[in-house]
């Protein structure tokens, strides 16, 4: 028995010495500078006044101004709005095309690696593209409008078109994750099932709602959960076509906090910033689990 | 043969380094800076671009290898920012930002170059350094008087019209006042399917003549008292007229235009008239440009309370980070050099120059006289309108943070989503609390 207990603990103490070198690099990595962008949130850190960085006398100010500030609030707003446009519309084309290209063709095949491009696409690429396509003056998207009689205005510069569109360029960037994600679900769906609801004679919208939705569940979540983290992280697409602006209508939470950082040397806000957001992060992801859309009802 | 070169190379090194440490590459023929190499960077701007080609020359010259960057303005800054705030050695000739002058000077980032400059062994006698502006020079001193970087450019804001034909057609001339240029471009806007007025996007900087033409300004009386006045009736008046004629005369997605559209709208006559940059105009009179057959030029136009044209100017500093302090001067007395100068003037048409022995120069008058516009007499106007010191707000350390406030209360009342009153009024209640948060007592 105490041989037994003996060895046990020594494999234990094995695994741990194996585990160690990995955890070390994870600490050093990871919750090494998440503990260092925590402590400078409760600094006035800024590189203009030395010793800032260790001055704690007033370890929650930068919060108290990011929540009584009206820009910090503004920007959250506008953040939700984007992520609910994006997250929106890449589940509706994503779970919509993968739908339509669930078939067993090779030029289905041919399409599907077609619509993988604009997510290969490096961010910056993607914006620069969108800029050309918006820039009146050049796009031809515009040209082509003109040729037909029409002259629309810019839609960057509108403060009522410009997050849309943020938000469709973005969804035309990320649709392809939630398709690629959906349509390996869907592939994965025993075929019985479906055949089974066609003989007891349900429809189109009923095989949808009851036989292959409830499938996809559990990979659409992590889509969804994937889009939604990403969306906050939304940046070259606002930095090369809008600014932020017109005036503050592009002016995500991301955005303010690398103005605020960068522009304005606010390192302790902007950390600050930082915090809440991984928290707000990890705040939805905790609550999209515990809503248990990621569940298999058949587990 | 071979064999012989080299082993002839090694000995001439060896007995150089022995008998002169530090300086024997120079004692024995050798390139003084040899072996070095240097990271410089500038935003990207005609003048950096026009200095490039001419890089070559001083790698030849000194042995020296030149890592030269040319990022876009915004992006220089940020990176300029965060090395210069970490006392990185990254760089070691950057240019100094104007907006940028009050931090990066006044926070002690920079080296002072005065000993430097005083040092015969990295100065050549004849490099003169009083023959800078005195007035542009003196925004680089820090509080000690200490100069932090040699201005490279003295860039005034007037007058630009890359389609002059048709205000003339339409009777008028180049406007001088707020009224005038109001009518010109209601006169000749769309003509030819052509739009009147285009600024770049950065309002805190293209703005600022029509808010003090209005008798407006940005702070109560800078830089000692530093209460910002963007709501009072003037500035809103002024809010209000430059976003009419933005909106009314501009091409579409005008508030996306930066800089270098600005610069290519204008030299392709693709839009009638601007108010920018002497060095981002005077590129419309280029030979090869569209516009060089039609374009005029005038100072900038004045308003109700007289004329002010913006006047900015950057030059090239030493981070104190850099290590090797020597030879980045010695870099900069080669490119701010009369002769190097000179050339750039003569070969490629630089004009926004600091040196007053170029400016004086007959050939630098009659060389900036384009279709019979005097550009010369131009640029000289504005320089010495500059000495009524209307552009110490500029050099507030905290002015970034207000400059941001002015582009965003502007682009706000351009694309209609807010009342010009509104939105100074928010610029106002943003900028306090900007300067509040900076540290400045109000």
């Amino acid at each position: 028995m105490s041989a037994g207990a003996g060895w046990a603990r020594a494999q234990r103490r094995a695994f741990l010495l194996g585990l160690a070198p990995a955890l070390i690099v994870l600490a050093a990595v990871t919750v090494g500078p998440a503990v260092y962008l925590v402590a400078t949130s409760l600094t006035p850190l800024t590189p203009v006044k030395p010793g800032s960085g260790l001055d704690f006398s007033h370890p929650l100010g930068n919060y108290i101004q990011a929540l009584f500030q009206s820009s910090f609030p503004h920007s959250v707003l506008l953040q939700a709005e984007l992520s609910v446009l994006t997250v929106g519309m890449q589940t509706l084309a994503g779970v919509g095309l993968a739908l339509l290209l669930d078939v067993e063709s090779r030029w289905m095949e041919v399409l599907r690696t077609g619509f993988l491009v604009p997510m290969v696409l490096p961010p910056i690429v993607v914006a620069i593209i969108w800029k050309v396509l918006t820039t009146p003056d050049v796009s031809p998207a515009y040209s082509l409008l003109a040729w037909f009689g029409l002259r629309p205005g810019s839609l960057v510069t509108n403060p009522v078109t410009a997050l849309p569109l943020i938000a469709f360029a973005d969804t035309w960037e990320w649709f392809p994750f939630t398709m690629l994600m959906v349509l390996a679900a869907l592939q994965m769906q025993p075929r019985e099932q479906l055949e089974a609801a066609r003989i007891d004679g349900a429809n189109s919208r009923q095989m949808f709602w009851h036989v292959r939705l409830p499938f996809i569940r559990p990979a659409l979540t992590v889509a969804v959960l994937f889009r939604l983290i990403d969306s906050i992280k939304a940046f070259p697409l606002i930095y090369v076509l809008t600014d932020g602006g017109p005036g503050r209508a592009t002016e995500v939470t991301n955005y303010y906090a690398f103005i605020q950082t960068f522009n304005f040397a606010y390192w302790g806000y902007g950390s600050a910033i930082a915090t809440m957001m991984v928290a707000g992060v990890f705040a939805l992801s905790l609550l999209i689990g515990r809503l248990g859309f990621g569940r298999d009802e058949d587990a | 043969m071979g064999g012989k070169l080299r082993r002839r190379a090694v000995i001439t090194g060896a007995a150089g380094m022995l008998a002169l440490p530090g300086k024997a590459p120079a004692a024995v023929g050798a390139k003084p800076l040899s072996g070095v190499t240097l990271n410089v960077s500038c935003w990207n701007a005609p003048y950096p671009q026009f200095l490039k080609k001419y890089i070559p020359e001083f790698e030849q010259e000194t042995g020296a290898r030149v890592v030269y960057t040319t990022p876009a303005f915004p992006i220089y800054n940020q990176r300029m920012d965060i090395a210069l705030a970490t006392h990185s050695d990254a760089y070691d000739v950057i240019n100094v930002t104007f907006i940028y002058i009050g931090r990066w000077v006044g926070a002690g980032w920079m080296t002072p170059l005065d000993p430097l400059i005083a040092d015969p062994k990295l100065t050549p006698a004849n490099w003169d350094p009083k023959d800078f502006l005195p007035g542009i020079e003196a925004a680089f001193r820090d509080a000690k008087g200490q100069l932090c970087a040699v201005p490279w450019i003295a860039d005034v804001m007037m007058g630009g019209a890359a389609r002059y034909d048709l205000i003339r057609a339409a009777g008028l001339t180049m406007p001088d006042t707020f009224d005038e240029m109001h009518k010109m471009l209601a006169a000749v806007s769309h003509k030819d399917g052509l739009p009147g007025f285009v600024v770049e996007n950065h309002y805190g900087w293209t703005f600022l003549g029509y808010l003090q033409g209005f008798g407006a300004n940005v702070f109560r009386a800078p830089p000692h008292d530093l209460m910002p006045v963007l709501d009072t009736p003037e500035a809103v008046q002024a809010a209000e007229f430059f976003a009419t004629i933005m909106r009314d005369y501009g091409p579409r997605g005008a508030l996306s235009y930066t800089y270098d559209q600005v610069t290519a709208a204008l030299k392709a006559a693709k839009v009638i008239y601007s108010t920018e940059n002497e060095a981002f105009v005077t590129q419309m009179a280029q030979k090869g440009a569209a516009a060089a057959p039609t374009c005029g030029f005038s100072l900038f136009p004045k308003g109700p309370a007289g004329r002010f044209p913006q006047i900015a100017t950057h030059g090239w500093g030493i981070p104190a980070g850099s290590r090797k302090k020597d030879a980045a001067w010695q870099f900069i007395a080669w490119a701010m050099s009369k002769k190097l100068l000179l050339r750039m003037f003569r070969e490629q048409g630089w004009s926004s120059v600091t040196r007053r022995s170029i400016i004086d120069l007959p050939e630098f008058h009659a060389k900036l006289n384009y279709n019979g516009f005097d550009v010369a007499k131009i640029y000289l106007e504005t320089l010495n309108l500059a000495d009524k010191g209307y552009m110490a707000y500029r050099t507030v350390p905290a002015y970034p943070q207000i400059d941001r406030q002015i582009n965003i209360a502007l682009q706000s009342v351009i694309s209609g989503e807010k009342k010009a009153a509104q939105a100074m009024k928010d610029a106002q209640h943003n900028s306090l609390e900007a300067l509040r948060r900076a540290g400045v007592k109000l």
